[in-house]
Formats: C-alpha cells, sequence, structure tokens
C-alpha cells in the first residue's frame, strides 16, 4: 500500500491544488530545516481510490490531502489548511513559515483569516468553476460563468490585500511569507484552468504569484507527485 | 464606538454563518452589539466601502475587539478561533490538548469548506436562482446528503467531534445542519434525515437543545417574524 521507506511522515496526495499546498510546505521545511522526510503516496482522485473503505479510515471525508505522522502514533490529518498548520506546529520550530499564536497572536489570526477565506471561498468556488467549465458533462451557460464571475471576485479581494504595498497577505509592513500565501498560491497558479488566462487584471497579484513560484521550495513541492 | 461593549459584531438577521459566532460569544459571556447588514443575496459581496475598510471581501459576519485596540477579525471560523485562544483559557468549549487542537482545526476546515459553500450553493440553485437546473440542483443535494453521511459515519462511534466533549468544532456545524434539513432536503423524494443520518440526527438535535443555542435560535426566529 505505501512505500514504507521508514519515512516520519506519510502524506497521500495527488496533482491538486490541495495536494501541493502541503508537499510544498514539506519542501519548504527540508530546504530550511532539513526534515522532515516523507513519503508521498500518489493517488489518482479520477480512480476514486479515496473513496475506498481503508482510506475512508484514514479521512472520513475520503480526500486528499490526508496526513499521517508516523513519529507521532500515526496521528492523522485530513482538510489541507490543517494539515499546513499541523506541520507548522511540530516541524516549524523557528516560525519561519507562520506566527506565534501567543507571543504574536494578532498577526496570528490575520494569518489564519486569510487561511479561511482561502479555504471556504477560493479553494470550493474556484473548485466548482473547474468542475462546471472543465468536467461536468452537461454545458451550463449560467453555472460556468457564475463560478467564474465569482472566482474572479475573490482574486479581486486577494489583490486588494497586496496592493497595499504588501509582498505577502499576512505579517507587519510588507507582510512575510506565511501559510496565508502557501494555503492559496496553489489555486492561483491554476488560474487558466479556471477559465482565466491572464492575471493582468490584478497586478499585485501576479507579482505575487511570480515572487512565490520563484522559491526552490515552491518549484519542488509542485513536481510531488 | 459609542455603545461601550467589548466588542462590535456586523452580522445578518437570518444567515447562518453569523449564528455560529453568537452560538460561541454567548457561550463565553461576552457583550457585543450587534449591527444588522442588509445583505442582498444576488449580489456576491456587500459593497459598502464603510464595511469593505473592515471586510475586503464584504461578507459577513466581522468582529471588532475594543478591548484589542479594535482588532478587526472576519472569517466566521477564524472569528471563533479568536475568541476561543483569547476568551476561552479554561477551555471549555474547545481543545485542550495540542492533539485535539489539531483535530479542532481539521473538522472546522471542513465545515468551512465542506459543508457552508456547499450547502450554500445548494441553497442558491433550489431558492434563489430564477432558473431551476435539475442537475445542478441534484449535484449540490448529493454533495450535502453525502457530506451528512460524513458526520454520521463519524459520530456512530463517539459523541462529539473532538476531545469527547462539546467544542467548537461541533457549534460551527449548527447553523447550516439546520439549513439542510428545513431547505435542502426538505422535499427530496426518499431522504428522510433522522432515519438516513441517525447519528447525525442525534447530535444535531444536542446541540440545538444546549440553553445558548436554543435562545438565540429563538432571537433569530423573533428577528426574522419583525
Amino acid at each position: 500500500m505505501s512505500s514504507d521507506t521508514g519515512s516520519p511522515l506519510l502524506l497521500y496526495t495527488g496533482k491538486t491544488p490541495n495536494g501541493y499546498k502541503a508537499s510544498i510546505l514539506l519542501e519548504e521545511l527540508k530546504l530550511a530545516y532539513g526534515g522532515p522526510d516523507y513519503d508521498a503516496f500518489s493517488i489518482d482522485i479520477r480512480t476514486n481510490v479515496q473513496k475506498e473503505p481503508w482510506f475512508i479510515k484514514l479521512n472520513p471525508n475520503g480526500r486528499i490531502p490526508t496526513l499521517v505522522d508516523r513519529s507521532r502514533n500515526n496521528f492523522t490529518v485530513f482538510e489541507s489548511a490543517a494539515i499546513l498548520l499541523y506541520l507548522e506546529q511540530h516541524y516549524d520550530k523557528e516560525k519561519k513559515f507562520a506566527f506565534d499564536p501567543v507571543s504574536d497572536p494578532d498577526n496570528y489570526s490575520e494569518m489564519i483569516q486569510w487561511i479561511f477565506f482561502a479555504h471556504g471561498g477560493v479553494g470550493p468556488m474556484q473548485g466548482q468553476n473547474h468542475h462546471f467549465n472543465r468536467y461536468a458533462p452537461e454545458d451550463l451557460p449560467y453555472a460556468k460563468k457564475r463560478y467564474i464571475d465569482e472566482t474572479k471576485r475573490l482574486y479581486e479581494v486577494l489583490e486588494i490585500r497586496l496592493s497595499q504595498g504588501r509582498e505577502y497577505l499576512a505579517g507587519p509592513g510588507k507582510g512575510v511569507y506565511s501559510l496565508a500565501d502557501l494555503n492559496v498560491f496553489p489555486w492561483i497558479r491554476l488560474h487558466e484552468w479556471a477559465m482565466i488566462p491572464t492575471l493582468d487584471e490584478w497586478p499585485s497579484l501576479k507579482a505575487w504569484v511570480n515572487r512565490i513560484s520563484e522559491r526552490p521550495g515552491v518549484k519542488a513541492g509542485v513536481a510531488v507527485p | 464606538m459609542s455603545h461601550g461593549k467589548q466588542f462590535t459584531f456586523y452580522t445578518h438577521k437570518a444567515g447562518p454563518n453569523g449564528w455560529k459566532v453568537v452560538f460561541v460569544l454567548n457561550e463565553l459571556g461576552l457583550k457585543y452589539e450587534n449591527v444588522y447588514i442588509d445583505l442582498d443575496f444576488q449580489k456576491p459581496g456587500y459593497q459598502d466601502p464603510e464595511f469593505t475598510k473592515y471586510n475586503p471581501n464584504g461578507r459577513i459576519p466581522v468582529l471588532i475587539d475594543h478591548r484589542n485596540n479594535d482588532f478587526v477579525v472576519w472569517e466566521s471560523n477564524a472569528i471563533i478561533l479568536y475568541l476561543t485562544e483569547k476568551y476561552d483559557t479554561a477551555r471549555h468549549i474547545s481543545a485542550s490538548t495540542p492533539e485535539d487542537k489539531a483535530l479542532e482545526l481539521q473538522w472546522l476546515f471542513f465545515q468551512a469548506s465542506g459543508q457552508g459553500p456547499y450547502f450554500g450553493q445548494a441553497v442558491w440553485f433550489v431558492t434563489y436562482h430564477q432558473e431551476k437546473v435539475p442537475s445542478v440542483i441534484e449535484r449540490y443535494q448529493n454533495e450535502t446528503r453525502r457530506v451528512l453521511g460524513v458526520l454520521d459515519g463519524v459520530l456512530c462511534k463517539q459523541e462529539w467531534l473532538v476531545g469527547d466533549k462539546y467544542t467548537i468544532a461541533d457549534i460551527s456545524f449548527i447553523p447550516w445542519s439546520n439549513v439542510a434539513i428545513n431547505r435542502i432536503l426538505a422535499d427530496v423524494e426518499g431522504v428522510n434525515i433522522e432515519k438516513d443520518y441517525p447519528s447525525f440526527y442525534a447530535w444535531h438535535q444536542k446541540l440545538m437543545a444546549k440553553d445558548v443555542v436554543k435562545s438565540a435560535w429563538a432571537e433569530r426566529a423573533a428577528l426574522i417574524a419583525q
């Protein structure tokens, strides 16, 4: 079932934005700290392997990514944003990718706000956009347009934030690269699939995507699987 | 702010996401001033600059903490987390251990992305959209049922979602569960939520019976009736 090389972490993932969120952070952690090592179990979600009973035992929602921490009694986490926060809590000791909730609570809260905005807004709505424009067997013009419009509206919200002299979504001043950016970047990166050919309409957002794309950890992460 | 209360709370009389936060504010005994926004559900985001200066996403709820330099928080589950981090230090309604904290976040994210938005699309296509598009309605009704099934599958083995106690993880699901029962799946042939998802149903009724939830939900009914 898994390629058990003895890595402390096992990530069930796929070639999707939510999967890349986790693999990007894991690659960033490896570059920053030398670890932890992880095994990536690749799932093609079109085959519905993730709906099989053995996987449902790990994640009752039957979705990737799902993380199993073998070094901590096989503790299992689902929901991509929760995985990011879990990894950060245990493996980002110097808080290179987040803010300390106790000593820096307001920056931490802002980061959480943008994480929920992406998790509840960008992900599901751009996801519906992909469904109706790329996968649905029926041609439904209203649904196609509804979710393209909402995707654009959400991009505009990010643009509002970033055009306030910011390089990143959370953190003081120009901002600091954090989970807030990581949690939404893989979706924005896929804008063409969302029927949005260029990001020219949102120049700060476009610059932010280019900035993040250049990071070695990001390049490594989007190659997994 | 002249009202003298600790919080200003921008919300909506009927909308589900504001009431989630009200449950938590009341459980923690916190004092807040409601500002009810009149939302036009035909528009995707509230445009008034006096509001979007707080939340560029133009949605409720939004909370301002006047005892923390007028700190602004939006996204209902981010608000709930802010409130419990700061004001539930005894962990009455929030996770007590780091493991449970991770699971609490997990369920909050599942609620925020898997329940809210999908149930919201169901309501849009069932109630608001001027055209009835059967395949789309079915898509979101099916997803609503799938989500109830996910919860039912977990709750048949345990009483609460996290840490063997009532927490914000459970609370976050309440308002949209009511929408599923009373609106999305109310007239769907062959669906009987109590029979089909018994553990989910029992858990939801237990949550609705909590004092704070019961009184807030009655308050909501009164506001809507006005």
